[in-house]
């Protein structure tokens, strides 16, 4: 086991290189530029290949190219390049094509502020292309050994399901430097509950089941088995068609593969929840860990309340959210992304509040005042630009 | 085109559904021709397309392997799956001019930069046919289309001394040819010149559209007044040509053949000497 100081950008990288990713194609952005920069460096000495493409889009086609010509890719970028993503990734999702996406989000919106932390791209990162019919992974770490291990798990995500695998993760975990443990061995990453998928190929000239199947190997051009993929609905042998009922089929795959494989996928921190507290907090990525030191205190203080972390935002995990209680969903953000999934997903009669935050973390201390009031039944002392009663 | 249909193509995607009389059969065939005549099998080949008629009618019609990108990216997915596939592997597009002088243009340019190994054959119809006829970055100024109806009035890439290939040529491109659907052998060998160039080739070939380019800007459908139109203005591009509103160069416009290394082959060897050298670079 290698003992680093490493930063979330780090990890990333290594996670990646770990994970058998070979081809790394960026363009440069705050605070993702990083990994780039590190792949640049690390790629060529693993055998692999880093480009500077020409702008997002490109970044992410070649990486679809190389990943459908048999190599694990992967792109890292922030928000003002993510959006560029949206027609490769619609590409990647309805041709079934594993890679692995990162973004780190910054505040916005567009440009915003290149060096504050943002959570402005929950709902982008599961709606990121036009057409809908498909279902989205989307993991978020909240620190620098999470990032090394989603890493890894989104690459063998995005081999199982045949899909682009998101990484939504926010500046200060990109840019925040802590303990990185790389393990050395087989062994040392089995340890670490980790597993690497090699690529397989399809052998065609299927182009995938009709059905909600995982486990399918991609389809890899090169091998002259008369394999085909395109953005057009196919039939299952490739062929692009204009027959709604082979849209159906394609769409129940691009959605139920996942649905109904979610016990594979959903993974969260549930804590001080055993004793069914009246309040419970929601967050994920960085300012979950300001979460989770609020409720400490609080429970040191003798306030009954819990808190959930997301690590799978996509596909929503609703089944979490089992009780009825007051929840706070605490977001980086001032317009309410999250806590409008976890009021979809509450029990009716739970009660649902928002602290929004722009470009920057909660404090603990005013967390834990607006658990004591929520505990206590007040109302929340209100500054009209980062509260709201939902 | 039955001996090299049946070698070559798809038969569910025969006949393909081009409007009857579209030149854009004959773009296909020459280039079925040239891989023929280079003894080439399906396998050598990894065919994909953009969008637009020369997309949709070329997207695995290739009994090899095939992709179909969005408008204007294939050149960049094409890039990464040159970097995944073996040298030997040839790469050949069949896009639109749209494709590849409009929205492309930037992933195009960088592709001849990189002097990535890729025959790009351009199938241009002198506009946007598949959306009903719109004017295009090579459509002949004056002429009307749909979204010209009083004339194209916009500079083109191809006329007022301007050439996409002179673009093309100095974003490091290693072969340019241009030619028309009507010419027989000509565009044939250039293509084949296109395939044996190892690095970034790009063949432009012009030809009609029946329904669309021809009804609007020519104002007939019928393919020989189409033919005698592309006739008029069709001349060698060493040859003085006819003094005509829109000429029609064609030939060869650069051959550096193999003179740069190709992009990927160059990226491969310069990791395996960073790792010869056990990554102390
Ligand atoms: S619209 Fe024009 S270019 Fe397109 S298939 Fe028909 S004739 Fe050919």
């Amino acid at each position: 086991m290698k003992r680093l100081l490493e930063t979330g950008n780090g990890a990333i990288t290594e996670g990646a290189i770990i994970a058998g990713c070979r081809v790394f194609a960026g363009y440069p952005i705050t605070p993702a530029t990083e990994i780039a920069e590190n792949m640049a460096r690390r790629l060529p000495r693993a055998g692999g290949f880093y480009l500077q493409a020409e702008d997002e889009l490109a970044a992410l086609y070649i990486c679809i190219g190389a990943s459908a010509g048999g190599m694990k890719a992967m792109t890292a970028t922030s928000g003002p390049g993510y959006i560029l993503y949206a027609d490769p990734f619609g590409w990647a999702i309805s041709s079934e094509i594993p890679l692995v996406i990162v973004n780190s989000q910054r505040v916005g919106p567009v440009s915003g502020i290149t060096g504050a932390p943002g959570q402005g791209e929950f709902y982008l990162s599961r709606y990121l292309t036009h057409g809908g019919n498909f279902e989205n992974i989307v993991l978020a770490p909240a620190g620098v050994q999470e990032a090394f291990a989603i890493t890894v798990q989104a690459f063998y995500l995005a081999e199982r399901f045949r899909m682009p695998v998101t990484i939504l993760a926010d500046q200060l975990v990109t840019d925040g430097w802590e303990t990185l443990l790389i393990p050395e061995t087989g062994a040392e990453l089995e340890a670490m509950g980790l597993k690497v998928i090699e690529r397989r190929v399809n052998r065609g000239p299927e182009f995938y089941p009709a059905t909600d199947a995982i486990d399918v190997p991609p389809v890899v051009l090169g091998h002259n088995t008369g394999a085909a993929c395109s953005d057009w609905t196919p039939t299952a042998e490739g062929y692009d068609t204009e027959e709604v009922e082979w849209q159906h089929k394609h769409a129940y795959r691009l959605i139920y593969k996942v649905r109904n494989h979610k016990d594979l996928l959903t993974r969260y921190e549930a804590y001080f929840v055993d004793d069914e507290p009246e309040v419970i907090l929601v967050a994920y990525g960085s300012p979950s860990r300001v979460v989770k030191s609020a409720v400490k205190v609080a429970r040191e203080q003798g306030l009954k309340v819990g808190g959930l972390r997301l690590v799978t935002l996509w596909p929503f995990p609703e089944e979490i959210f089992s009780w009825q209680a007051k929840y706070l969903v605490v977001e980086m953000n001032y317009d309410g992304q999250l806590v409008r999934e976890v009021q979809r997903a509450t029990p009716k009669g739970s009660a649902i509040h928002f602290l929004g935050k722009c470009g920057e973390l909660p404090r603990v201390a005013e967390l834990v005042e607006l658990i004591r009031a929520l505990v206590n039944d007040r109302p929340l002392p209100c500054n009209p630009r980062e509260r709201e009663v939902w | 085109m039955d001996y090299l249909a049946r070698k070559y193509l798809r038969p569910r995607k025969i006949p393909s559904t081009a409007c009857s009389g579209c030149g854009l059969g004959q773009v296909h065939k020459k280039v079925l021709l040239a891989i023929d005549e280079l003894g080439l099998g399906t396998g050598d080949i990894v065919w994909g397309t953009g969008i637009g008629c020369a997309g949709r009618q070329t997207f695995n019609t290739w009994k090899g392997d095939n992709f179909a990108g969005t408008h204007g990216r294939v050149y960049a997915l094409a890039t990464g799956l040159r970097l995944a596939l073996p040298p030997e592997k040839k790469i050949i597009l069949t896009v639109g001019d749209g494709d590849a002088f409009g929205i492309g243009l930037l992933h195009l340019l960088n592709c001849a930069r990189r002097n990535v190994g890729l025959t790009v054959i351009v199938c241009d119809n002198l506009g946007y046919q598949s959306t009903g006829g719109q004017y295009g970055w090579t459509t002949p100024a004056g002429y009307c289309t749909d979204s010209s109806p009083l004339g194209m009035w916009e500079p083109n890439w191809v006329q007022g001394g301007r050439d996409i290939l002179a673009v093309l040529k100095a974003a490091g491109a290693t072969f340019l040819a241009r030619h028309t659907s009507f010419e027989g052998r000509n565009a044939v060998l250039s293509i084949k010149k296109a395939l044996l160039n190892n690095g970034f080739s790009l063949v432009h070939v012009y030809f009609p559209c029946v329904t669309n380019f021809g009804a609007r800007a020519l104002g007939t459908r019928r393919p020989a007044a189409i033919y005698q139109w592309f006739r008029e203005r069709t001349a060698a591009m060493d040859q003085a040509g006819p003094e005509v509103d829109f000429p029609l160069r064609t030939g060869i416009y650069y051959d550096a053949s193999n003179s740069r290394p190709e992009f990927c082959e160059n990226l491969r060897a310069w990791v395996a000497e960073v790792q010869e050298q056990g990554g102390n670079r």
